[in-house]
């Protein structure tokens, strides 16, 4: 893939986000994103194309090299590790917070919890740090109904305000990490194409803004 | 397991059907006499040993990677290597105990317990050069062009980027700035990742000089000009740092005047084997691949838990990978084009064929008049002697 460097983008509330900073940095899809069904778009910046993904195949593309840059949510790299990775930048959109919530009022009651989570390994890593034994439950998605249903003491879950889980009876106990989303890099990309993925990250940061550096 | 399982490897665990095989024997073979005409001698080390002297001063990645069983006689832990260069260190300290220069290489299998890498085999056949006794820059010169020599058995000398990178860069900066303990461990973290963000917040409460250099480093890759920023932003700080600095460039100068076609490429925040090697690393890279093909770096002084501590510099590789790059079709197959026999115990017929094979040719006995398809000759009676003739019908 002389030549070309290919972008992999995160679908959904983070791409939205992210659109219009490549454009600040001068970047254009081709065509419309949003409304087209393809997943690979050419780019108006010559050697430069676009995949569209979800975020939990965004580092899995990269670590392999059939993309050379990535843009996923920093709670992606905390639950994947970022090995083979280099993540030089937070692009400061997308920000939310990683937490566990509990049914208003819940306390513990033994040495062992149940958490039901899509992130196991965040989860394990942050009971493990406060000395609880967690039963972790992996769940694809609704983790609110989980505690409500008897399933779940606990979950670990991203927070973005707050209503889903004042909705459905929970309230947020503790943060385990701010999330914003980041650029990353594969290794070997970065040895390959030094100039052009250099001169990617400069026009990227510099179009920033002034506030979006701070993690 | 049902028997339609039954043919099902472990994940990660691969073999080399025949082609394959014979370009992975031909090249064991070739970088072993490669190795062997630099004067390096050949050691096979056990493919099992205890942990303890497997694991010896390397590090918790190499205990990661190493399986693990235990030995009942001797009530202590084996391990089957996942790495053979502290097997060869090992035999260079005690087994040895020349104080002269020792130059050895090794080829053999080794195990992962998981892969190192995502896809990757976790049955490596890594084949390497290690130079004991010699704290010299030439020697890891010589380690560098041997490592570049092997590429070229292997005939992906062909756009290589060699990464150089010193271990005393950062190890200066960090002993000049003394950060607490766990500072430090996160430090060292951000910078494996490159992160800059992790690093600004980790660096949140140190002093301005030590955040200004460590997000200086960060930035530190690219070409020969990344030495002359290093020196201008680190050297102020860190005095310590120039002498990596010159090391680097040194090397550089000399390795580039040997092969000029090689891109060398200065990373000064790699930390890859940081609690192991003692000053210059390095690794090579060619396109197509994600992950460094050969790598190595000086590792003074592991013999000393053995026994001897020495200046130790070498490099390895792995052969499957290597082969797997050459890609189908590359080079052709060790089998050449072979010779079709008549299956016989008539003495003449077996002197010839005997003549054939010891000359260096393949002759494949036609058992049941079938005559294997890499036969392009035949072996066939002529006045009462045989000969060799274009295969009939070919």
């Amino acid at each position: 893939m002389a030549g070309t460097l290919t972008l992999a983008l995160t679908k959904g509330r983070i791409l939205a986000e992210t659109l219009p900073l490549l454009a600040r940095a001068g970047i254009e899809p081709a065509e419309d994103i949003a409304s087209s069904r393809k997943l690979v778009f050419p780019s108006n910046r010559p050697g430069l194309r676009l995949l569209v993904l979800r975020g939990t195949d965004v580092p899995t593309y990269v670590r392999h090299g059939a993309a050379d840059l990535g843009v996923v949510g920093k709670d992606m790299l905390l639950e994947q590790g970022a090995e083979g990775l280099y993540e030089p930048l937070d692009l400061g959109i997308a920000r939310c917070r990683l937490m566990t919530a509990a049914p208003a009022g819940w306390r513990p009651t033994g040495s062992r919890v149940r958490v039901a989570t899509k992130f196991v390994n965040v989860a394990r890593r942050h009971f493990a740090a406060r000395g609880m034994q967690a039963d972790i439950i992996k769940l694809y998605g609704a983790m609110e109904l989980a505690p409500t249903m008897g399933l779940a003491d606990l979950i670990v879950d991203i927070v973005d305000s707050g209503n889903t889980l004042r909705a459905n009876g929970l309230e947020p106990l503790e943060e385990i990490a701010t999330v914003s989303s980041r650029l990353v890099v594969n290794k070997a990309s970065l040895r390959a194409a030094h100039e052009p993925i250099t001169e990617l990250l400069g026009a990227l940061e510099a179009a920033l803004p002034a506030d979006g550096l701070a993690a | 397991m049902d028997t339609v399982d039954r043919w099902q490897l472990p994940d990660g665990v691969d073999e080399l059907l025949p082609e394959r095989a014979a370009r992975l024997e031909a090249l064991r073979r070739r970088v072993l006499d490669l190795y062997a005409s630099w004067g390096y001698r050949l050691v096979v080390p056990p493919l099992v040993e205890f942990t303890e002297s497997l694991l010896e001063g390397v590090g918790a990645d190499l205990d990661i990677l190493t399986f693990k069983i235990p030995d009942q006689p001797s009530g202590r832990t084996l391990g089957i290597r996942a790495d053979i260069t502290p097997q060869v260190a090992r035999i260079d300290a005690h087994a040895l105990a020349d104080d002269g220069v020792s130059r050895l290489c090794y080829a053999g299998t080794t195990l992962h317990a998981r892969p190192k890498t995502p896809l990757a085999s976790r049955a490596p056949v890594q084949a390497g050069a290690e130079l004991f006794g010699a704290a010299t820059l030439a020697a890891d010169v010589e380690v560098i062009n041997l490592m570049l020599a092997t590429l070229g058995a292997a005939g992906l000398d062909q756009a290589v980027t060699l990464d150089l990178g010193h271990g005393d860069v950062c190890g200066a900066l960090l002993a000049q700035l003394a950060l607490p303990p766990a500072i430090e461990a996160a430090v060292f973290d951000a910078l494996q990742r490159k992160s800059r963000p992790d690093l600004e917040a980790v660096l949140a409460e140190a002093s301005p000089v030590a955040r200004n250099a460590l997000l200086a480093l960060l930035k530190l890759h690219g070409d020969a000009a990344v030495l002359d920023r290093a020196a201008a932003e680190l050297s102020p700080v860190a005095p310590a740092v120039g002498d990596a600095l010159e090391t680097l460039r040194a090397v550089a100068l000399q390795v580039t005047a040997h092969h000029p076609g090689v891109d060398v490429y200065f990373d000064l925040a790699e930390l890859r084997g940081y609690h192991y090697h003692t000053g210059i690393v390095f690794a090579a890279y060619v396109p197509g691949h994600g992950e460094a093909v050969a790598n190595g770096g000086r590792y003074d002084n592991v013999g000393r838990a053995y026994g001897r501590a020495r200046p130790a510099t070498g490099f390895a590789t792995d052969l499957k990978t290597l082969v797997q790059l050459q890609g189908v079709g590359a080079r052709e197959s060790a089998v050449p084009g072979a010779i079709a026999a008549p299956d016989g115990d008539a003495p003449a017929l077996v002197a010839a064929i005997n003549a054939l094979r010891a000359a260096g040719e393949v002759v494949i006995v036609s058992l049941a008049g079938e005559v294997d398809p890499r036969c392009d000759r035949e072996l066939a009676a002529d006045n009462g002697s045989w000969a060799v003739r274009p295969r009939r019908g070919n």
